[in-house]
């Protein structure tokens, strides 16, 4: 189910009834929550609630295993099964498709005649997701950080809790099920911020991503065609533009729809495209992926434990795994590549060519800083390699026959927003929207909602996915 | 912070701008109705899967779609025929799908319109995709989907603003739309004429002509100028062999099991029946698949009740024309007994 769709609007209101209605205790409320965030799941695809069930089920067991268990051999078995169950899903459901193509590809390559038929695995909805959360519970358990969930229904409500489930924030056990040990309700005033959250979140996905961006980054990127400069700029920016509103956009609605419930859930985004290098952005885009990844890979591939050599070759292998992350495919790979070299570069420069980021250069630096990134995005979108290839050459000057594709309003409408987005999040560097809203007027507040409101209704969205949806 | 207060602003100014915005749109005289979406489409196709054999599926593109009326032809025949036939589509992938999906051993009213019958097999080609992408839709729409269209459904019916069609039509109220018409400067602008809707689609999928097409022949000649328009590209070549061997095929497969199948071809006029039977001449193209197909066919100037009409913008029928062709058509084919009442 998506937020952007009627369903959702008739389902949340369902559940909000029966959250705050008088007819059930915590954990009734607990468990209408938990069959609720099922429905949720199962209008997409009812059978793939068995894989959330499998690992609900491996991890509630090996975490109930690890906390109650001392010998090592016995406690490293268990954490081995939770990643082999959790791990396997991924590889089979998300990479089977790519590793049997690139297993096909070497084998060919050899000189081996083989072509199986095509499995068409389908991709279960935020599998890399809930994959994630439940590794992070056993993982915390396994290092004696947290302590196992109460009860059963604590630790699956927390896999499959129905606002992150499908596209995060990727939450942590000890940040989201102790808040299920108490009954929770909100405020009046959280329930109003979570809705004005949920509107923001929907005007960032269904007007600004899928209204005003996607169409022209749908253009750029068709394969097959050589682009002019400005094109080629315009579309990638679009694509950066769209692919921040599309997925800060369903962070913000996730944010807005767990507080009307009386939960908070960290934040994901904080105005990456301003960051002041790329250390910087990691800590901004994604935040919750990041920071799994830092916590779960890059430390324990020894981090910055054990020299120079060995911190680069873990941040290169964090980064390339975070592109695989995203998808099946060596685009994928090239990006999270291409992320762990500035990474490398930036801690280079700071080792010798330090300088003092003043308000003067700052802005110069996050625009470097932005636009680097918005090279990245290129082999990110691209589908192939030739696109993104033609993309590169053509923004660096090297097709000067490209063709034009966009029309001038278009152009204005994408390169207008993408100034507005990149000022904007400068502007709000240090931060936040409810610090900002605190500081407005009420009726202010109230006509920018209003705004919102209007331009969702009227874009008339065609229930388009998120794109992160197929991560 | 005062969020109630914010929020009640919020609500009556939302309700104020979206009610404004309604009645701005109904002043220009736009009227609400239903959408021609893949869910309408996928919602008429699963009605083929508890079809019977003395059931009637319509296939092909728009002329079947305006042509037959389902009123006049349920009067006739005693069966309300489902509507499957899509704007620019072929045939031939729906056709496939009846035959190799589904147990239907009916009766198939095939469109032969010879410009998109006979124009590739290529998945890949507009005619053939957009029907392609409606059958995959039908099997792989989620339980969400569903609903979301039974949710849209009286919404569609109630909101003139809500006017956004898969067909991309110029005069959509969409903000995608409306923001696509602004136009500055020539770059990258195409010549494709704009294309307004000239058609109401009913539950059934039961469509008629807008009178405005027969009392309009400003608005009549901007369709036509769509029909008519010849992009930077020539036409392809029409793979009359490659369609035919494709439809036969098919075809053969579905006699075995006893379905039946009727090949109508559909008026049309002035410059656009012109060229069609210039570069599509009836010898080399309707005759051909007559003879092939070996199935009872129907072509609308051999029949004195069906080559009196006019299509006011070439290339379809005024509903009140369609309402008549139906019931004439029917009537032949009763009488033909190769349907029954």
């Amino acid at each position: 189910m998506l937020f952007n769709s009627l369903s959702f609007v008739l389902f949340l209101t369902i559940v909000l009834i029966l959250y705050y209605a008088p007819l059930l205790n915590w954990t009734n409320k607990k468990r209408m929550l938990l069959l609720s965030s099922y429905v949720f799941y199962g209008m997409w695809n009812p059978p793939l609630i068995i894989l959330l069930w499998i690992s609900t089920m491996v991890d509630w067991t090996a975490g109930n295993q690890l906390n109650q268990e001392e010998r090592p051999a016995v406690r490293k078995m268990w954490l081995l099964l939770s990643m082999f169950v959790n791990l396997g899903f991924l590889a089979f459901f998300k990479y089977g498709d790519f590793l049997l193509e690139n297993f096909i590809a070497l084998a060919n390559a050899a000189g081996f005649e083989y072509q199986p038929y095509k499995m068409d695995i389908i991709l279960p909805m935020g599998i890399s997701f809930y994959t994630f959360q439940t590794m992070s519970y056993t993982i915390d358990l396994y290092n004696k950080k947290i302590k196992p969930a109460r009860t059963f229904l604590d630790f699956a409500l927390y896999v499959t809790f129905f606002p992150q489930l499908v596209a995060g924030p990727i939450v942590r056990a000890k940040d989201l099920i102790t808040q299920f040990y108490e009954p929770k309700k909100a405020s009046q005033n959280q329930f109003i911020w979570g809705l004005f959250l949920l509107t923001l979140g929907l005007f960032q996905k269904v007007v600004l991503a899928d209204v005003l961006l996607a169409g022209t980054s749908d253009s750029v990127f068709s394969p097959g065609q050589t682009l002019s400069f400005l094109d080629a700029w315009t579309g990638t920016l679009a694509f950066s533009g769209q692919i921040f509103f599309d997925f800060a956009g369903y962070s913000t609605c996730a944010i807005g729809i767990a507080l009307m419930l009386g939960i908070i859930l960290p934040d994901n985004f904080m105005y990456p495209y301003a960051s002041l290098g790329f250390s910087d952005l990691w800590k901004r885009w994604h935040i919750s992926l990041s920071s799994w990844l830092k916590d779960y890979l890059y430390i324990p591939l020894g981090g910055n434990r054990h020299g120079i050599t060995r911190m680069y070759a873990a941040l290169m292998i964090t980064m390339l795994l975070g592109g695989l992350w995203h998808g099946a495919a060596w685009t994928f790979i090239v990006w999270g590549g291409l992320h762990g070299i500035y990474l490398i570069l930036e801690r280079l420069q700071k080792q010798y060519l330090p300088f003092k980021i003043t308000k003067w250069n700052g802005i110069f630096l996050a625009f470097t800083t932005f636009t680097c990134v918005n090279i990245t995005w290129v082999f990110f979108r691209a589908r192939e390699f030739e696109t993104a290839w033609s993309m590169i050459k053509s923004m660096f000057f090297l097709n000067p026959e490209g063709a034009k594709i966009l029309p001038t309003f278009q152009m204005i409408q994408v390169l207008t927003l993408i100034t507005l987005l990149f000022l904007t999040h400068w502007g709000m560097r240090n931060t936040n929207v409810k610090e900002v809203a605190s500081k407005m007027s009420p009726a202010l507040l109230g006509v920018g909602w209003a705004v919102m409101i209007f331009l969702i209704l009227i874009a008339q969205g065609t229930g388009e996915q998120f794109i992160y949806f197929q991560f | 912070m005062h969020l109630k207060k914010s929020l009640l602003i919020a609500l009556a100014l939302g309700i104020a701008a979206i009610t404004a915005w309604e009645l701005y749109w109904r002043s220009k005289g736009y009227e609400p109705g239903l959408e021609d979406t893949k869910e309408l489409w996928a919602v008429q196709r699963s009605r083929v899967d508890h079809a019977t054999e003395k059931d009637i599926v319509l296939l092909g593109d728009s002329r079947i779609l305006f042509d037959i009326q389902l009123d006049p032809w349920e009067k006739e025949t005693g069966v309300r025929p489902i509507q499957l036939s899509s704007a620019g589509t072929t045939p031939l992938p729906a056709f496939h799908d009846l035959v190799e999906n589904t147990d239907f051993s009916g009766t198939a009213v095939i469109s032969v319109h010879p410009i998109i019958f006979f124009f590739s097999t290529n998945e890949t080609d507009f005619l053939w995709n957009r029907i392609k992408s409606r059958i995959d839709h039908f099997y792989t729409r989620t339980y969400a989907q569903r609903l979301n269209h039974i949710l849209d459904i009286p919404l569609q019916k109630t909101f003139t603003f809500m006017r956004a069609d898969d067909e991309d039509w110029s005069d959509d109220l969409d903000l995608k739309t409306l923001l696509g018409n602004v136009r500055i400067g020539d770059r990258a602008i195409g010549g494709y004429p704009p294309f307004y809707r000239f058609q109401d689609i009913a539950l059934d999928r039961n469509v008629k002509m807008f009178d405005k097409v027969v009392k309009d022949t400003a608005f009549a000649n901007s369709i036509i100028k769509v029909w008519t328009y010849q992009g930077p590209e020539p036409m392809p070549a029409p793979d009359k062999t490659g369609t035919t061997a494709y439809f036969l095929k098919d075809l053969e497969k579905f006699k075995a099991r006893g379905g039946k199948v009727i090949l109508i071809r559909f008026p049309s006029s002035g410059g656009l029946l012109q060229f069609e039977n210039e570069v599509f001449s009836r010898e080399n193209f309707w005759e051909e698949i007559v003879v092939a197909a070996d199935v009872p066919a129907y072509h609308f100037e051999d029949y004195e009740q069906l080559n009196q009409f006019y299509c006011p913008e070439w290339s379809h029928l005024s509903a009140q024309d369609a309402s008549t062709f139906s019931t004439e058509l029917a009537r032949i084919l009763i009488k033909d007994q190769v349907i029954n009442n």
